[in-house]
């Protein structure tokens, strides 16, 4: 039995190192000078401390801008999210209606067709729409997510119908109804989807791929990406980048941890 | 008068759920499924990024040059090799942790914070993070290695080597999401199973057998066609990761289809690529579906 505690440990220990020591190592790196970074005698944490790779990412191609319009991008996309998910899950779970099999249908259809592999006809679409090249395409079009409706209506399922039913008989409007007892009773549920939505838009690069041509409109992963790709990358600004990137997720998971843990474990939470 | 109007608040109430999805029905077709017939479209035709105006209809040209695209078929069988090999290990290895984590152990909600942590990493950044540690000889790859008195061994020049490092890579950033999952699938499962099986007798491993990995069943199948999905999609970490190389051999294609329409401009050439590559994913996840369904029956 005491062995088998000890084997437990250890493994847990191992499989800590394993996730834990390369996030760790690339922020180390973060904050080595030059010479250090590239050097044939590499140390895991900086011998000298330095922000100078900050400094020049900061400098180099608007860094600052880019953060500023993920976090635009992010925050604006949830909000959205949130209010429309909450609506089509609303009308999902407390209404019957005809064709709503046909909906919830044409709204699964949309998980068998990934952005990805459809990228090519979604840039024509948003070119043929005037969209392309605006921050709007990268807020409006992926605050519509099937994991946001089906999550949602499954919460509010669990709201009684009475509620509803005396709101309609105290002559309240439809509108009204949503926003003054479905949403406030829907909170728990907003919030995971918030933060995954949050999570979604931050992270997301092929949004910004398809849409985004000028640099002053790059999110900070198109940036990283685009810097990368560039004939000589300068490694040292794009690892301060991406150091710095992880931030508002490391925060965002700190506080919400909860959230994501019970939202992935309803299964099933993607973008 | 008072009828007229109850007819008028029937309709409205009729009208309501309708107006309440809309958005979301809007912005699906708009943007998901409208594209998609588009997508279809084009692979008939032989438009090009600089086609203004109606493209030339050419049949089945575009799905007929597709079989005889050497580098396509190249990265066709690389997605799905790396479907292959990847779905189960992140699949087994989700699986172990999560077993792990519900046995009795001290700050069980520290270790599942960590391992889930890389999940919030975006792909893009993960592929930087590996890059930088296997990059080269002086990477903390190969200078662990020297320590260990190895090496140093060629990594992401070396074709498969830099396979392998996309395996683990996705491995590493995918796990802990897939785990959460299994953990919530074992947690439910109810422990007079475990207390009838022991008094039958059954070993550790026969309890895991007959008791556990039955019961997990939704949670499997549900893992398996998300992971399938998520692989079949692979390209912002890899593009960081190796960018396809060396010598294509981490091109996979989705890659593939995005430079063929925008650095070979060729949009009816490249939707070709993307309907065949829907099937695949559908192929795929129906056949995961039958091979979980026709498993052992619970």
């Amino acid at each position: 039995m005491k062995n088998k505690q000890i084997f437990l440990y250890f493994i847990a220990v191992l499989l800590t190192l394993i996730f834990l020591v390369p996030v760790i190592y690339i922020i180390a790196s973060s904050f080595k000078p030059m010479n250090e970074l590239f050097s044939a005698n590499p140390t895991f944490f900086p011998r000298e401390f330095t922000l100078d790779n900050y400094i020049k990412a900061i400098k180099r191609g608007n860094f600052l801008r880019y953060i500023f319009n993920s976090f635009f991008v992010a925050t604006t996309s949830t909000i959205i999210a949130v209010l429309i998910n909450t609506m089509s899950g609303y009308a999902l779970a407390k209404f019957r209606f005809k064709g709503d099999t046909f909906i919830i249908m044409v709204i699964l259809s949309t998980i068998m067709l990934p952005l990805e592999v459809i990228m090519v006809p979604i840039f024509s679409v948003l070119r043929a729409f005037g969209l392309y090249d605006s921050m709007w395409a990268l807020i409006v079009p992926a605050a519509a997510t099937p994991t946001g409706i089906f999550l949602m209506r499954q919460y509010l399922l669990t709201i009684p119908d009475e509620i509803i039913q005396s709101a309609r008989i105290d002559g309240a409007s439809e509108w009204r109804i949503f926003y003054s007892i479905i949403l406030p009773n829907a909170k728990p549920a907003i919030a995971t989807l918030a933060i995954f939505s949050f999570m979604w838009r931050w992270n997301d690069y092929i949004w910004p791929l398809i849409a985004i041509s000028s640099p002053e409109k790059y999110t900070i992963q198109l940036a990283i990406a685009n810097f990368t790709g560039e004939f000589g990358a300068d490694y040292s600004s794009i690892i301060a980048m991406s150091a710095i990137s992880m931030i508002p997720m490391l925060i965002v998971f700190i506080i919400f941890q909860k959230q994501f843990v019970q939202g992935t474990a309803r299964s099933g939470m993607k973008g | 008068m008072k009828k007229q109007s109850y007819k008028s608040y029937q309709f409205r109430q009729k009208a309501i759920p309708y107006l309440f999805l809309a958005p979301n029905l809007i912005i699906f077709t708009t943007f998901i499924i409208f594209p998609a017939f588009v997508g279809v479209y084009y692979s008939f035709t032989d438009m090009t990024l600089f086609t203004f105006g109606t493209p030339n209809f050419i049949g089945l040209t575009n799905y007929i040059e597709l079989f005889q695209d050497e580098e396509f078929l190249a990265a066709l069988k690389n997605i799905v090799l790396l479907v292959i090999a990847t779905v189960p290990l992140i699949f087994t290895t989700a699986l172990l942790i999560a077993l792990l984590l519900v046995q009795p152990i001290k700050g069980k909600n520290f270790w599942r914070a960590v391992y889930y942590w890389p999940v919030m990493i975006s792909p893009i950044v993960v592929g930087i993070i590996w890059q930088w540690i296997l990059a080269g000889n002086f990477g903390l790859f190969n200078t662990t290695l020297k320590l260990l008195g190895v090496g140093p061994i060629e990594t992401l020049i070396n074709p498969r080597f830099a396979w392998w490092s996309v395996v683990f890579a996705k491995v590493w950033s995918r796990t802990g999401y897939f785990m959460i999952i299994f953990m919530a699938a074992l947690l439910s499962i109810p422990q007079s199973l475990y207390e009838a099986a022991k008094v039958d007798g059954a070993s550790r491993l026969q309890r895991f057998w007959h008791v556990t990995y039955p019961a997990l069943k939704p949670a499997r199948l549900m893992v398996f066609i998300l992971l399938t999905m998520e692989i079949f999609k692979i390209y912002p970490m890899v593009l960081t990761l190796t960018g396809g190389g060396p010598f294509e051999s981490t091109q996979f294609t989705v890659q593939y289809i995005y430079e063929t329409a925008f650095k070979s401009y060729q949009i009816g050439y490249s939707s070709a690529m993307s309907v065949i590559m829907l099937l695949f994913v559908t192929v795929f996840s129906a056949f995961n579906f039958f091979l979980q369904r026709g498993g052992k029956n619970s």
